[in-house]
């Protein structure tokens, strides 16, 4: 066939150019003949009269020549003008098809829109989220280096400790796995100025990082080696702390500043688009040396890999320098420590959300392309007639081609503006919808490649069906269309079939969104509604941050807390006040050896995490939690050595008697004495980020003197009480750094990451619902259309229009029922992928898998309404007439 | 006779397309009539007419449909379109103007420039 077809154009082609050739030819003969009559009929003989006339003519060959070039040209700009005709006369008829089915042409242009723009949306994130989350040259190859404990971590919470210098050193010098190792640093300190003394963020970095990173000082000049030795007493600023506090003044150069007592020159500015290396980090306000000289600094890493060597190559190579070094960290580490190297990628938060949210849009993508298949399949069936009539009167197949493929490109082309648009809206939705925790978003640009791939798609997709569905109908019918009324059967089985399969599919992929959307939309629900075990309504946080030098002794930490407790004591409204090494939500934990007396003691090498908080006895009233057995402590000194245990904690060690009067202790490195359990209190949400509350905690009283206090207070009402807060520091200590928190911010914040893709993952779903809805319906009024002939008799027979109703409704809901049954099963699997991701339901949840039974056999019965309408509205005299 | 003029660049196109505002014709009548209203005085190979024909139909000025003559030959016949009605007014009238002020410069009495002071 298609050889034959390329045969015929070859022909076609090759006749083409015989025929200009020999029409020159003729042409010419023509004019010589001609000629010489004129000249024979003046009298010369017929010899001279030809001479002559050649003469006239000019040189023959050449003539000739020129003239063929002459005609060749002419065809070729003829042929060209012709067929931008043909295109023009295409687009013409297309626009005016599209117009002429407006409600079609709408349907399948925000059908494909809706697809290109919540696909590139999202994968846009994903993309600058996951793929290439920190602005450094060749980010592929950029990892994250620290190091993690081999064993003994219970934490649930991936744990790391950052790396000392001598270690730091040694994998400089040594590793070559890398082409760069960079050591950074964060330092929340404050700056004196004038007025208060204002907190700035500050990055340690190496001198070589703006080489890793390929920035440049916009202006001064970057710290370097020699500043360092000299005593490193110089800062570069950040753009936007230069520009906001300083007025992007370039005489900047060489003044000083006072960071945290020590007077540092600035010696340049470093651009905004320069990325201090983690997500969590806020801007960064000043940029400072790093000295890496200096045994006692501690810094996180990253590097850039060289090509070709595998992570865990690398981090073996460290490995082996860290044993071979005798460093301080080395002779005195209590837990083996390995190098754990990580792509930037997989520490983002929401990794698993976004990969999710990933798959639930290349669903919706799907689903958006089977509709606009059968939304094309559905027109190319009544057209039918119009291309077996044009092909009848003689318009080719490669015409017809060229027709269909101009109005499935024009199609595709524009929805694919218009999902540019929705996807550049959508991009900026999700950007400003964005939790605290993905601060990163912000940055995220449209996705070039992801666009191109979704445009690719929905081309390709309207080319398919448009064109060569189109095509096949219109062959496999051309002289049944034309005897007006034959039944096509077998032809219009298949595509009836075909269409079903699409259909089916889509609800399909629906049913397993609804799965997964009201799975989370529960789960968030649930967490909402958690029961933290504490009450953050009105729970305020002052965590004091007290410098070593200024508090030097235990005694003057103690009268600062104390202090803060008296006064803010006498804040109006205050209805409870305690005081906790780490306020609910924040985490605190010791490292060593957990003992309980009547278990066999821990293995010398059992060093664990262990969660334990100091707190003062007011703390559970204060905090609102319960005891369940004995009492808060009544003695505080360390000599009598009470403790308080959560409910997780007796569970574990004690589950059948009561836990009070036992005896534990946490091994470090002296003896310690044994502590007596005095009270069991209920399990909170007190480690971590307001989630896991079921985990093992020790209370322990807080010791009179520590440096890392939180002040907690309850107070009434919704007033603001961060100001008289900060006011009741100040008045303290006006150099104090001294964050305030919220205990309910803090629980919106853990919530607000969840809830985003909660909601991101309802919208789609609800997309894809309704295009799921609109393909039924599509379907289903083809049915309907098809099938008017049969309902026309059974009406004229005497079917009451109930039972035509039903016939109807039923034939869509077992499409509906169908498509579902296998959504379930592929959901059933699917929800392996959001498990950790639940909270408070299972992966078998059976309302959620009811739920997409009911909404798509709902979803699908409203989609039914208007056929079945047009069903019962079938007249049967022109209905049998009709065909 | 007199010596035959050259062809200036660009009239021959402007001369065929005179010579088929009445009718369609083919190459041969287009020579015929023009060496008849020139007299013979203009020098053009058969040829070059042929080309400026071509040239002009790829314009899109002419168009060609192949006809029978009176002596039952099959030729290739020309004839302007609107496109060309068109561009022949607008070139003749710019053509006329051209010649007439070429024709008045040419022709007008030489003033020596001190005299005109």
């Amino acid at each position: 066939m298609i050889r034959s077809n390329i045969k015929r154009w070859f022909h076609l082609s090759l006749r083409r150019r015989d025929r200009w050739e020999r029409e020159v030819e003729d042409e010419i003969k023509l004019h010589l003949a001609l000629r010489a009559e004129q000249l024979m009929a003046k009298g010369a003989s017929a010899d001279d009269a030809y001479e002559e006339a050649v003469r006239r003519f000019g040189p023959l060959d050449p003539s000739r020549t020129r003239l063929l070039n002459a005609a060749r040209h002419r065809e070729k700009k003829m042929e060209r003008t012709e067929y931008l005709a043909d295109i023009r006369a295409d687009l013409a008829f297309a626009v005016r098809t599209m117009l002429r089915q407006k409600a079609w042409t709408a349907v399948t242009m925000i059908t494909l829109a809706l697809g290109i723009g919540a696909t590139t949306a999202v994968f846009s994130v994903v993309s600058s989220l996951i793929l290439n989350p920190l602005p450094y040259p060749n980010s592929n190859r950029v990892v994250f280096v620290d190091r993690e404990p081999v064993q003994g971590n219970n934490t649930g919470m991936s744990i790391s400790i950052s790396t000392d210098a001598p270690t730091a050193r040694a994998w400089r010098e040594n590793a070559r796995s890398f082409e760069a190792l960079e050591g950074f640093k964060w330092w929340s300190t404050t700056m004196a100025t004038s007025g208060d003394p204002s907190s700035v963020d500050a990055a340690l970095v190496l001198p070589s990082f703006l080489t890793f990173a390929a920035k440049q000082p916009l202006i001064g000049r970057m710290f370097t080696d020699a500043d360092i030795e000299t005593g490193g007493r110089v800062v570069l600023l950040g753009e936007e702390f230069w520009r906001t506090r300083f007025a992007a003044d370039p005489s900047v150069l060489g003044k000083a500043i006072t960071l945290k007592d020590s007077m540092y020159t600035i010696i340049g500015v470093l651009p905004a688009s320069l990325r201090y290396p983690s997500f969590a980090a806020n801007v960064v306000n000043v940029w400072l040396p790093l000295n890496i000289k200096n045994d006692n600094e501690g810094m996180s890493f990253i590097g850039r890999l060289r090509p070709g060597i595998a992570r865990h190559v690398a981090a073996t190579e460290l490995d082996s320098i860290f044993a071979r070094s005798s460093g301080f960290a080395k002779a005195n580490q209590k837990i083996p420590f390995v190098a754990r190297i990580a792509s930037p990628g997989d520490t983002v938060a929401f990794r698993d959300s976004l990969l999710m949210l990933s798959v639930a849009v290349g669903f919706v993508l799907l689903v958006a392309c089977a509709n606009v298949a059968h939304l094309l399949l559905a027109r190319s069936a009544t057209r039918q007639r119009e291309l077996a009539v044009r092909a009848a009167l003689g318009a080719g197949r490669g015409r017809l081609f060229r027709q269909l493929l101009t109005e499935s490109l024009l199609l595709s082309l524009a929805g694919s503006a218009l999902g540019l648009m929705v996807g550049w809206l959508g991009l900026r939705a999700l950007i400003a919808l964005r939790p605290p925790s993905l601060r990163e978003l912000a940055s995220a640009h449209l996705d070039g490649t992801t666009l191109v791939t979704a445009i690719a798609l929905a081309i390709l997709s309207g080319i398919t069906f448009g064109v060569l569905g189109a095509l096949q109908s219109a062959r496999s019918s051309t002289h049944e269309e034309l005897k007006a009324g034959a039944a096509n059967a077998s032809a219009s089985r298949m595509q009836r079939r075909g269409r079903a399969l699409l259909v089916v599919s889509e609800m399909a992929l629906s049913a397993a969104l609804v799965v997964i959307a009201t799975m989370l939309i529960r789960s968030v629900v649930k967490l909402q509604n958690a029961d933290l075990g504490f009450d953050p309504r009105g729970l305020y946080s002052v965590e004091l941050r007290m410098p070593e030098n200024r508090y030097a002794t235990p005694a003057a930490r103690a009268a600062l807390v104390s202090e803060v407790l008296s006064r803010a004591q006498r804040l109006p409204g205050v209805r409870a006040l305690t005081a906790a090494n780490a306020a609910p939500g924040s985490r605190n934990f010791a490292v060593g050896r957990l003992e309980i007396e009547g278990e066999p003691p821990p293995a010398s090498t059992a060093t664990s995490f262990i969660d334990v908080n100091g707190v003062l006895p007011s703390y559970f009233a204060a905090t609102g939690m319960h005891m369940i057995e004995g009492t808060t402590f009544t003695d505080t000194t360390s000599a009598a050595g009470q403790v308080v245990i959560n409910a997780a904690f007796a569970r574990k060690h004690w589950p059948n008697a009561s836990a009070l009067g036992r005896r534990l202790r946490i091994l470090r490195q002296k003896q310690q004495p044994w502590s007596t359990v005095v009270g069991v209190v209920s399990d909170a949400s007190t480690s971590g980020a307001g989630m896991e509350s079921a985990a093992p905690f020790i209370y322990s009283p807080l010791g009179s003197g520590d440096d890392g206090v939180s002040v907690l207070l309850r107070v009434d009402g919704g007033a603001n009480h961060v100001t008289p807060l900060r006011d009741i520091v100040k008045q303290i200590d006006p150099k104090l750094p001294a964050p305030i928190g919220s205990a309910e911010e803090t629980v919106a914040r853990a919530i607000a990451g969840p809830r985003f893709v909660m909601l991101l993952l309802a919208v789609f779903t609800g997309l894809a619902l309704v295009l799921a809805a609109v393909g039924m319906y599509g379907v289903m009024t083809y049915t309907v259309t098809q099938k008017t002939r049969e309902i026309g008799i059974r009406v004229a027979l005497g079917a009451p229009s109930a039972r035509i109703a039903r016939s109807v409704l039923i034939s869509g809901a077992s499409l509906a029922v169908v498509g579902s049954a296998v959504g379930l099963a592929f959901a059933a699997w699917g929800t392996k992928l959001i498990e950790n991701q639940l909270y408070g339901i299972e992966r078998s949840d059976v309302v959620s898998f009811a739920a997409a039974v009911v909404v798509l056999v709902g979803a699908s019965l409203i989609a039914c309404v208007i056929p079945t309408r047009r069903a019962l509205s079938v007249d049967p005299i022109t209905a049998i007439r009709a065909d | 006779m007199t010596s035959k003029l050259p062809v200036l660049k660009g009239t021959l196109d402007l001369l065929v397309l005179r010579a088929l505002t009445w009718s369609p014709m083919h190459g041969f009548e287009i020579v015929s009539w023009l060496e008849r209203a020139a007299d013979g005085s203009l020098d053009i190979e058969d040829s070059a007419l042929y080309q400026a024909v071509y040239r002009l139909e790829e314009k899109g000025l002419l168009q060609a449909d192949w006809g029978v003559t009176e002596n039952n030959r099959r030729a290739r016949y020309y004839k302007l379109t609107a496109a060309g009605r068109a561009h022949l007014r607008a070139e003749t009238k710019n053509w006329v103007q051209y010649a007439d002020t070429v024709t008045t410069i040419l022709t007008s009495p030489t003033n020596s420039p001190s005299s005109a002071q």
